[in-house]
């Protein structure tokens, strides 16, 4: 469903992306971890080309997604991303932010999108919530607010950077939660984070990223019992002890 | 025997003031769109549209009005651009002029609100599929405008004072009608006493307007 070859890209002089090789499976949820500044969040934001990149190949569902020719709004339509930062749209009600891309880039009829959009919000736990601007609403109720968004458009993958370290921890489980029941459902996701519980838990396997570099890459449970670099086992360690 | 007396003059005053509000509402709806766009133009992905935003507002705020509008009223002619017959030619100059030259600030101002906005909102959308056109409409513009509200009647505000200017190529403005009256009656201090207080009864209810939308927005953000 994913898949990177040999992915580079610069800022200046920083290798950011260092020969990137990965594969990602339909309903396959793979975290990925790595200290700050490895190259996490490029890495994802370069699946549904929010960077660019400079060589090598990435196929999105049969997509080269930066291959000049790609309509990128269209691939963009099968792939849901979740910010840090919520980024829920201020002047919108949670519901019209879910509403929004269904009927303003699917065409769809407001009142199917109404419909799916206050069943979105269900899923999330957050109904009551629909006609409330996101000033009023906690940050995890936002990010909840921002899954449901990306949730409305089906995508075939879902796409997380940092979801939950803007969050008190309250707030973390509640939009864990709703992950957790995503990946069960069989969504394809690749989640950034540092929430350990959830990569146990959740994931199938865990990336382990360092300077550029994908350093190691192996099933969930052999990376936190046995991790094969050292570097993986000493990020592990002060994660861990967290 | 004061202004008030003089009855059969007074009947300009109304009708000044209606062309006043006429040539304002004109030249406002016309340089809040053509500001926008030329805001846009600044901040466009393509650097030609960069450059020629960026030669309209350079050229149109580093110029008087007056010269502006004495250009589009006196000189167009010469130059073979037809604005109108002559009972509408003033009037279509004087909203010309006042649209373009108001233009460049509006769209320096909406500028910065575009760029204020959060880059994060602006990613937000386009990973939903919007396109860059679609993201504007829909995220990027409905902010910018709440945001840039007082600068923008700030904008309005001048520019409807800025029309008083239009008297001078003959439009039967309020300030038009006030020389008419004055020069009838001989009484500057009233007849130009009461002009200004006619453009305080746009001036200000222009400010309460604005005011309170700042307001209303400010809830909804
Ligand atoms: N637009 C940019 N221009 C220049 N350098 C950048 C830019 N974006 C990121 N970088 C740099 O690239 C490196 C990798 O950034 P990235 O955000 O991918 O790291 P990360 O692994 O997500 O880190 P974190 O855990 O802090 O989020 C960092 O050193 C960062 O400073
Ligand atoms: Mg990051």
């Amino acid at each position: 469903m994913i898949e990177f070859r040999d992915v580079h890209k610069h800022y200046g002089s920083l290798h950011v992306l260092n020969g990137i090789d990965l594969q990602v499976a339909e309903r396959e949820v793979v975290v990925v971890i790595g200290p700050s500044g490895s190259g996490k969040s490029t890495l994802i934001r370069t699946i549904n080309r929010l960077e660019p990149i400079e060589s090598g190949t990435l196929v999105v569902n049969g997509t080269p997604v930066h291959d000049r020719k790609v309509d990128v709004n269209k691939l963009r339509r099968d792939v849901g991303m979740v910010f840090q930062s919520f980024n829920l749209f201020p002047h919108l009600t949670a519901l019209q932010n879910v509403m929004l891309a269904p009927t303003k880039v699917k065409g769809i009829p407001r009142g199917t999108a109404r419909e799916k959009g206050i069943a979105l919000l269900t899923k999330v736990g957050i109904p009551e919530k629909a006609d409330v601007h996101p000033v009023r609403l906690s940050g995890g109720q936002q990010q909840r607010v921002a899954i449901a968004r990306a949730l409305a458009m089906d995508p075939k993958v879902m796409l997380f950077d940092e979801p939950t370290s803007a969050l008190d921890a309250e707030m973390i489980r509640e939009v864990l939660d709703v992950m957790r029941d995503l990946a069960r459902e069989g969504m394809t996701m690749i989640v950034v984070t540092h929430e350990v519980g959830f990569a146990r838990e959740a994931s199938n396997r865990v990336v382990f990223m360092d300077g550029g570099r994908i350093i190691e890459d192996s099933p969930t449970a052999q990376f936190f019992e046995r991790p094969r670099e050292e570097r993986a086992r000493q990020f592990l360690s002060r994660v861990i002890h967290h | 025997m004061g202004i008030i007396g003089e009855f059969s003059e007074l009947y300009l005053f109304p009708n000044g003031l209606f062309i006043t509000i006429q040539l304002a509402i004109t030249s406002l709806l016309g340089s809040l769109v053509l500001g926008t766009v030329i805001a846009l133009f600044r901040i466009a992905p393509l650097v030609p549209l960069r450059w020629l935003g960026g030669g309209y507002v350079e050229f149109f705020r580093n110029t008087p009005l007056l010269v502006q509008l004495f250009f589009l009223y006196f000189a167009t002619p010469y130059i073979g651009i037809y604005l109108g017959e002559p009972d509408t030619f003033g009037f279509r100059a004087a909203a010309l002029g006042l649209t373009l030259y108001h233009a460049a600030y509006v769209a320096e101002i909406v500028r910065g609100g575009l760029l204020a906005v959060d880059k994060g909102q602006i990613e937000a959308a386009r990973s939903l599929g919007l396109t860059y056109l679609g993201m504007l409409r829909e995220v990027q513009l409905p902010q910018t405008f709440r945001a840039v509200i007082p600068p923008l009647g700030n904008i309005g505000i001048a520019l409807v004072k800025n029309t008083s200017l239009a008297a001078t190529i003959g439009v039967a403005d309020l300030l038009f009608a006030g020389d008419i009256v004055e020069s009838r009656t001989f009484r500057a201090e009233e007849a130009y006493a009461a002009v200004a207080i006619l453009y305080l009864s746009l001036t200000i209810p222009l400010g309460i307007l604005v005011n309170y939308l700042e307001k209303r927005m400010l809830v909804a953000r």
